[in-house]
């Protein structure tokens, strides 16, 4: 038989230990900011809905947090051009409880609105403070995909900079290696802002040694040094050299 | 033993209340077994290993039918250790392990004898490879497993690849009996088998 306190105590120390690491936390914050917007967008449906009937072309003008701002006080600060919008729409006037149902909603939604924002500083500074280089070269919202994919930020600085640049196609990947067909040439780093304006053939290049950088400055990351100027540098060279 | 099988439903007795509790097929394989015709042999006194725990579905209801033995969990994720250390704090003979059953030996140092029985529930590649790896190290001679392979885990054309899974399975174990879970999980198969 075996002595179950002493395992349980161990367990215990190894699941704290695992969580309170900042990877672990940055990729499950990540998680929640790419669920939100879905939920913030089916709840203002719903509002536009019952205030549709008031002022049927109000959301051309308006962004959703505006729109919000709008009915949770019901005055607008700026721009008078609105006030002439409103004065010359057609709908009718909505009774005393259904605007007291769209104030409580509108709020909501500006509650949803703010946590967002919350989160995508929190997440912003413990990335710029923890891996620096990662930041930087990847730009934000490709990192936080990199670490979601690899699992753990140790296991993203053991991978080769030729698995970070196909991450995130895997599936495609290995479909061509069984049919004898040609690999992909990038994954999630499609989208990095250095690579949208380039040619397709340049876009290739481009991918394989923005990796090879992006894996170096990783493995850095882990000592907690700074190279990311140095780095992206030479980025910026080698696309110069390019055109 | 402590399961009771009707026409159409599952019970088993609660190690604490000893009152009757329901075992959903659709949500374990274990269960989806039986009412295929696979009875796991479980004695009350056996010792079982469970490799990929997740929050305890399944594992509660392991721990109902060996009334005199342990049941060890072993499962990744850090989330799911949670609940299912919760759990472990009701039920004497559930003991948890957070570790990874690829790399067995994280956790060869804390599991001291040998078991009797292990069930395997890993959607992985290598899913043979780890029960061979774990048998090796962890099971007596004569010892039961409980594999449940699930087909998509390893290759999209699933159908071609049957007989090959089946083959590296049967080098080191001997099959009592197979079955497809069918109606209540896609592309599965469960294998009883005994360590050769």
């Amino acid at each position: 038989m075996i002595n179950k306190n002493k395992i349980l105590e161990l367990t215990k120390a190894n699941i704290k230990k695992k969580l309170e690491t900042t990877d672990q936390k940055i990729i499950n914050m990540s998680l929640i900011i790419q669920k939100l917007p879905s939920n913030i967008n089916e709840l203002y449906e719903e509002l536009r809905i019952i205030t549709d009937q008031e002022y049927p072309s109000l959301d051309k003008y308006l962004t959703i947090k505006e729109y919000c701002e709008f009915y949770s006080s019901g005055t607008i600060k700026e721009s008078k051009d609105i006030k002439k919008i409103l004065d010359s729409d057609i709908g009718i006037k909505l009774s005393k409880s259904l605007k007291k149902i769209t104030t409580d909603l509108s709020k909501n939604i500006l509650d949803l609105i703010k946590t967002k924002e919350n989160l995508e500083e929190e997440i912003d500074h413990l990335t710029k403070k923890n891996y620096i280089n990662l930041y930087t070269l990847a730009t934000p919202k490709i990192a936080y995909k990199m670490l979601e994919i690899a699992g753990s930020f140790e296991r993203l600085a053991r991978f080769p900079a030729s698995t970070v640049q196909l991450l995130g196609s895997e599936k495609s990947f290995f479909k061509a290696l069984k049919q004898n067909k040609k690999t992909p040439k990038y994954g999630v780093i499609y989208n990095h802002p250095l690579l949208v304006n380039l040619s397709n053939k340049n876009k290739a290049k481009m991918a394989r040694s923005l990796a090879a950088k992006i894996s170096l400055g990783v493995k850095v990351d882990l000592e907690g040094k700074d190279i990311s100027k140095f780095l992206e540098d030479k980025i910026k060279l080698k696309i110069s050299e390019l055109k | 033993m402590n399961l009771i099988v009707s026409k159409d439903r599952i019970f088993t007795k609660d190690l604490n209340t000893s009152e009757k509790r329901e075992w959903n097929p659709f949500h374990s394989k274990v269960a989806a077994g039986i009412k295929k015709g696979i009875i796991p042999e479980l004695k009350e006194d056996f010792n079982v290993l469970y490799l990929g725990a997740a929050e305890g579905y399944t594992i509660s209801f392991i721990s109902d039918l060996i009334t005199n033995g342990q049941v060890i969990g072993i499962d990744v994720s850090a989330y799911s250790m949670q609940k299912l250390v919760l759990l472990s704090e009701d039920r004497k003979n559930l003991i948890p392990i957070l570790g990874d059953c690829n790399k067995p030996d994280e956790y060869l140092e804390i599991i001291n004898e040998k078991v009797d029985y292990i069930i395997q529930d890993i959607a992985q590649k290598n899913q043979i490879e780890i029960l061979k790896k774990n048998s090796d190290l962890f099971l007596k001679n004569n010892g039961y497993v409980l594999l449940s392979l699930k087909l998509s885990a390893i290759s999209q054309k699933h159908n071609s690849i049957i007989d090959k899974e089946l083959r590296e399975f049967e080098k080191s174990f001997k099959i009592i009996k197979k079955r497809r879970l069918e109606p209540f999980e896609k592309k599965h198969i469960l294998i009883l088998g005994q360590k050769k």
